[in-house]
């Protein structure tokens, strides 16, 4: 996630007024600029990409290798453990943000960092699309599946390029807003147009 | 009764909802928005869905995606709470159409109530008064002149079309009509393109007096008093509190009663609450019918000791209310204080943020209906009210007495309230001799308010 450079580093307490400010500006920075900037990185090639906004900057870095992780039983996990005090999900996973006073030497990178998984767009009822099984290429923005809102298919779309991996939810299944549904694995080369 | 039911609400209503479920042994599901994952109704609910982003337009005012949450989840039956879409006919509509029950009134009486202007002409052949305006709209300077004479002046000219203040003036004299009608006439046009007007009959300093009642399916309905509410900002209601102090006991017994006869008698059906402003001589204008269960609801509980909320879900069950306005008593005197997340330093703009110390106010009469708890974050998406205060007392002093203790043991630490208002009114002349009008924090302000508290 995107964090201020604030102009006097010492400072770490934001107002309340502050906070409404940056809510805002996180919703326009992840609504807009963060899918645009997955989308570069994945087509380049590239390993790492930042690009500075107003006070705030976001950095993208290409994930080095990968294993898949259930975000939403981690969630729960860690509800139950730290009880009310557990960080909101990422509503964009599996990317390292980095921002002021962090960089790559914070840590290393994981193995859930080689994957992204597609989010249900929707609360209903799941279908998979059914040239979209485990091991094809696909683009960013490919259609992944449907969620069926009240007799409106809404699109599960791709967040990016790679090999359609593991399904969390089977066809018929009733899913919520933002639930994880299909694993997407990094392909280790930007796919070539001829197969997607 | 129903088997589950979807909360398509978030906050306090939320888990009052939750609650009344749990009293009536049926299931809830609680939607929330991705903002409001980690709020206390979702965890303390045995099943929640998120429905959508934190953009209330697609989360808690989306209908698809709240009907889509509740029969997914095998729900038979939706509660709006208030706001949101509480009061879309429409969307009560398409809840029936999905064979779910909408909690409160069926669509046909939402939609024969929907109309504010056909309300008041519905209610009115029933005997409720309504604010004496013109016969139809001003056809030229002599029937306006004999209409205002008829109301009786001040009166107030209204366009037809639009609101915010243009082509209103208040009129004094027959000398300002005339002299007044052609410039709101034009202003009317200049501003909504019509230039229709009429007249309304001025109301100055009047109390804000509302009416809770509850019907059945079978047309049998029960009054449970009346509200004060007119202590308000900017047409906000901030407090309140029963039985009202601008009515004799007598007096409000009456409204009460003609209020649910005009109600049964136009085919309402479930608690409702009918606003009514009170002049100066004690006379009650009917305004607008509100359709659903009410944030200060908890204020005719304490006197009642009537569930509103499970009476609601009873109702829209088809179940018979039960009781009958004999076994309705009222006890003693409650007052509610909304806390909200605002700054009353800084024209009460409002704030979001950790609440990083958080402690509950007890004792006898207290109750605080909240969804705050610590470490909790209140996000800014959504309205500013953190929780509902409600002191009862055997009478109003010691409800006074026991909602200013209460309010200084309050601890929201990392949020600004607006808890300093309160201690302000609980100081203040006008409103300890119960002489508040809606208007009158506005005219005096609520910085001189907070002052003159401080003074003292």
């Amino acid at each position: 996630m995107p964090e201020p450079a604030p102009s006097d580093p010492r400072r770490t307490e934001r107002t309340a007024a502050e906070r409404v400010v940056d809510h805002a500006a996180i919703d326009g920075l992840t609504g807009g600029l963060l899918p645009a900037l997955m989308a570069k990185l994945t087509a380049t090639g590239l390993g790492e990409l930042e690009v500075r906004e107003g006070d705030w900057r976001v950095r993208l870095r290409r994930p080095a290798d990968g294993g898949v992780r259930d975000k939403r039983g981690q969630d729960r996990a860690a509800r139950a453990a730290a009880g009310h005090h557990a960080p909101p999900p990422s509503a964009v996973p599996n990317l390292t943000p980095v921002g002021p006073g962090r960089d790559g030497r914070d840590g290393p990178l994981g193995a859930a960092d080689r994957r992204i998984v597609a989010t249900s767009p929707a609360v209903g009822i799941f279908q998979v699309a059914a040239d979209r099984r485990a091991g094809t290429r696909v683009r960013a923005g490919d259609r992944l599946g449907v969620v069926d809102m009240l007799g409106v298919a809404q699109q599960v779309l791709a967040p990016m390029d790679g090999v359609v991996g593991a399904s969390l939810a089977e066809s018929g299944d009733a899913v919520e807003y933002g639930q994880e549904l299909v694993v997407i694995e990094f392909a280790s080369a930007p796919a070539p147009a001829a197969e997607a | 009764m129903f088997r589950k039911i979807l909360i398509a609400n978030r906050g306090e209503i939320a888990l009052r909802v939750l609650r009344a479920c749990r009293e009536l042994g049926v299931e809830a599901v609680v939607a929330y928005s991705e903002a409001d994952r980690e709020s206390l109704p979702v965890q303390l609910a045995d099943e929640a869905i998120c429905i959508g982003p934190p953009d209330a337009k697609r989360s808690y005012l989306l209908a698809p995606a709240v009907i889509s949450a509740a029969l997914v989840t095998g729900c038979d039956a939706v509660h709006p709470g208030y706001g949101f879409l509480s009061e879309d006919e429409g969307f009560a509509e398409v809840v029936a159409a999905h064979d779910l029950t909408f909690i409160g009134p069926r669509a046909t009486v939402l939609e024969k109530f929907a109309s504010k202007e056909g309300t008041r002409h519905l209610l009115g052949d029933q005997g409720l008064p309504t604010i004496p305006g013109s016969d139809g709209m001003l056809r030229d300077e002599m029937h306006a002149l004999g209409e205002a004479e008829r109301i009786g002046y001040p009166v107030l000219i209204k366009p037809s079309a639009g609101g915010g203040g243009k082509g209103m003036r208040m009129i004094r004299t027959p000398r300002e009509l005339e002299s007044s009608l052609r410039v709101c006439r034009s202003e009317a046009k200049a501003a909504f393109g019509d230039d229709s007007l009429y007249l309304e009959k001025w109301l100055d300093e009047t109390r804000h007096v509302e009416v809770q009642v509850a019907v059945d399916r079978y047309g049998h309905g029960v009054h449970m008093g009346e509200r004060d509410c007119s202590v308000q900002r900017r047409h906000q209601k901030i407090l309140e509190e029963a039985p009202t102090p601008a009515l004799s006991p007598d007096a409000s017994t009456e409204l009460s009663e003609r209020a649910v006869r005009a109600v049964v008698a136009a085919g309402y059906e479930n608690v409702g609450t009918l606003e009514f402003l009170v002049d100066r001589s004690g006379a009650a204008y009917f305004i607008e019918i509100n359709c659903r269960i009410q944030v200060e609801h908890p204020v005719t509980e304490m006197l009642t000791g009537i569930d509103l909320v499970a009476t609601q879900i009873r109702i829209a069950a088809g179940e018979p209310l039960g009781f009958s306005q004999a076994d309705v008593t009222f006890s003693g005197h409650a007052i509610e204080f909304r806390i909200n997340a605002e700054d009353p330093s800084a024209d009460f703009r409002p704030g979001a943020g950790v609440v990083e110390r958080y402690h509950a106010p007890g004792g006898p009469g207290i109750r605080f209906d909240t969804h705050l708890y610590a470490g909790y974050e209140v996000p800014p998406f959504y309205d500013s009210l953190l929780g509902k205060l409600i002191a009862w007392g055997p009478d109003r002093a010691t409800a006074i007495a026991r909602g200013r203790a209460a309010l200084s043991e309050l601890v929201v630490d990392g949020l600004v309230t607006n808890v300093a208002i309160h201690q302000a009114l609980l100081a203040n002349q006008s409103f300890l001799d119960g002489r508040m009008t809606t208007n009158l924090l506005d005219r005096v302000g609520s910085a001189a308010f907070l002052a003159a508290a401080s003074r003292s």
